[in-house]
């Protein structure tokens, strides 16, 4: 990707969409597809419903069609009863907020977790709006109901969404995922919801059944620890991506304890989708019976199309790392082909050179998750705005959006966007190469290793 | 009978011990012809048995001989001056066991197999965790992608269900992440 396209795609991204720079909300905004996306993050807050929902789904190289009782309780109770087909047929899932149990009728197994649904209130939608071209495409009827139709489109390459969200709730009637390679890999529609239920919470509080097994799969320990934490925790080296489509960046990571299996666990988003990396001792771990063998980078790995999900797998550095998403193949070979330990003091060194910063701040930062690309940009950026490193990063990271920054800066919002945008294009200049975009064909094969 | 790979994998170990029944050793000889993990995986923990079997057997201490020819010895040399010494009743005691060589082999059986049981879990657990790792990941991938805004969450759920029962063992559904 040429240089110049690089900065003006990653100035896109940190300036974000225009609603960014717009003035307080009126009491009555007109609608347009932001305010459709709010409208529907905010729905499960304010309403119940049950109903009946079809999704069809690319798994395992075929397409399969499930149905579900889906209810939902404001603000963060669910329960999913599966219907059909008969090979999930009773399975439930539980969520009362606080746990969430996984019941299995066939087995008669209960599967216990934590909940993770409290991010889901506490959802950004800054990033989302930075990453993704929401545009309102119209109006559409879904089961009798007026649902406004929106397209989140991603300014990178991955997944783009279409939702239709009704015009009275927000709730999201139906929703349609769209992969650049494959076409439509999920699709999902109520064949019928009911409104405005004061559904019962006895609903949301699972009952074991008598005899069950149960299983208690907590297996994630932390949330937001930084790479830096997690390497401490447990001892062993933790590898950082060093660069990332745009718009991807850090946003937590965990250790995953299952059996003798301890791995980290790295998470990176746009804000719509999301990058998962698990890295483990290469000894502690094997490598998988199936997948297409591929090459990464210098060495060999193995790539695993689930349909949905896409799997790649790779050693580096007495590492097994594991990514997992819905990532164009070709990024997720890119990116994994980028992580290189041998290269990363001399990337600390030239970068730091490169923004007149020292190696130590560069190692610090990436300490915290961030790829090359962005320690480039906030160090170039803070040095421009005199900002503070932490300000710098939740800006970089869009934790904060243009007009708090400008706000606290007592600056115009316009000023601080043509300064954002001078310093993206200087440090776009100076970044490691970024993996292409689009495309998404499957791997070119590989011997068996 | 054919077996799936998780099953297979599971029957390993007592495929190796010749503890299955003639039907799941058919099935598991059947499926490692077919699966190179499960070849590969058989080799090791062969390895580590066969390692467990060549260890020497385990020299008892000098006393223990001691004790255990006692009963033959000739008796005690009187100490002058001095009435002979009573039996040492509670040394008898605790080396009543060594009186009963079969109960003597169990009880070094058992410290051998203890002394053994992490090395052998270790090596088992990691086979677990060959067969898991794609499961795991994808299981823990859903569920907080399950939490990203707008996500569809009741089919992120069945996935996430679908890897908790691989994860315990059990046959993965059709076009679960899994050969």
């Amino acid at each position: 990707m040429p240089a110049r396209a690089l900065a003006a795609a990653a100035a896109a991204v940190l300036l974000g969409a225009t609603a960014d720079l717009a003035a307080p909300a009126p009491p009555a905004p007109p609608i347009d597809a932001t305010r459709v996306v709010e409208m529907a993050l905010e729905a499960p807050r304010l309403i119940d419903y049950e109903g009946t929902k079809v999704i069809t789904a690319l798994r395992g190289g075929r397409t399969e069609t499930v149905t579900v009782a889906e209810s939902h309780k404001r603000p963060n109770m669910m329960r999913l009863e599966y219907l059909s087909p008969e090979d999930v047929a009773g399975r439930l899932v539980v969520d009362n907020g606080t746990i969430a149990w996984h019941y299995e009728p066939r087995l008669n197994m209960a599967f216990e977790d934590q909940t993770v649904q409290q991010r889901l209130l506490g959802h950004d939608l800054t990033l989302l709006r930075r990453n993704y071209l929401l545009t309102l495409l119209g109006t559409d009827e879904v089961i009798g109901r007026q649902a406004y139709v929106i397209a989140l489109v991603p300014r990178g390459a991955g997944v783009r969404r279409q939702l239709w969200v009704d015009r009275a709730t927000g709730t999201v009637l139906r929703s349609e995922d769209r992969d650049p390679s494959r076409g439509v890999i999920l699709t999902a529609y109520f064949s019928r919801v009911s409104f405005s239920l004061n559904l019962p919470e006895a609903l949301f509080r699972f009952r074991m059944p008598a005899g069950a097994r149960v299983f208690p799969m907590r297996t994630i320990e932390g949330d937001s620890m930084s790479p830096a934490a997690l390497a401490k925790r447990v001892g062993f080296p933790v590898l950082i991506p060093t660069v990332l489509p745009e718009g991807y960046t850090f946003r937590g990571g965990a250790v995953s304890r299952f059996g003798s299996l301890t791995s980290v666990y790295l998470r990176y988003s746009d804000g719509g989708n999301l990058i998962s990396f698990f890295e483990a001792p290469a000894g502690s771990i094997g490598w998988p019976a199936f997948g297409q063998p591929v090459r990464v980078g210098a060495s060999t790995g193995r790539f695993i199309d689930l349909g949905y999900f896409r799997v790649l797998i790779w050693e580096q550095h007495g590492l097994r790392v594991t990514a997992v998403g819905t990532a164009p193949t070709e990024t997720l070979l890119a990116v994994a082909g980028q992580i290189d330990t041998a290269r990363e003091q001399a990337l600390v060194r030239d970068v730091a050179h490169r923004v007149e910063s020292d190696p130590a701040t560069v190692r610090q930062l990436r300490g915290e998750g961030l790829t090359f690309p962005e320690i480039a940009r906030t160090l170039v950026l803070a040095h421009q705005l005199g900002t503070d490193l932490g300000t710098t990063v939740q800006f970089v990271r869009g934790t904060l959006a243009l007009r708090e920054v400008a706000q606290r800066l007592g600056m115009r919002p316009e000023a601080l966007r043509q300064t954002v945008r001078e310093a993206v294009r200087r440090a776009s200049a100076i970044s490691p190469v970024v993996p292409p975009s689009g495309g998404g064909r499957p791997p070119a094969p590989l011997p068996h290793p | 009978m054919r077996l799936n790979h998780h099953r297979a994998g599971h029957l390993l170990s007592a495929y190796l011990d010749g503890e299955l029944s003639p039907q799941d050793a058919a099935g598991v000889q059947e499926h490692l012809l077919d699966c190179a993990a499960c070849r590969e995986a058989y080799e090791r923990l062969r390895t580590t048995k066969a390692l467990l079997g060549e260890l020497p057997p385990a020299e008892p201490p000098a006393e223990f001989w001691a004790a255990l020819r006692a009963p033959q010895a000739p008796p005690r040399r009187r100490t002058a001056g001095r009435a002979p010494a009573a039996p040492d009743v509670s040394i008898w005691r605790g080396l009543t066991i060594v009186r009963r060589p079969a109960w003597a082999l169990a009880a070094i059986l058992l410290v051998v197999a203890l002394a053994a049981t992490p090395l052998i879990k270790g090596t088992v657990d990691r086979l677990h965790a060959t067969e898991i790792g794609v499961d795991l990941y994808v299981r823990e991938h859903a569920i907080q992608m399950g939490t990203g805004p707008l996500a569809d969450r009741a089919y992120l759920g069945l996935v996430a269900t679908d890897a908790d029962l691989v994860l315990v063992g059990e046959t993965p559904r059709a076009g679960a992440a899994g050969p």
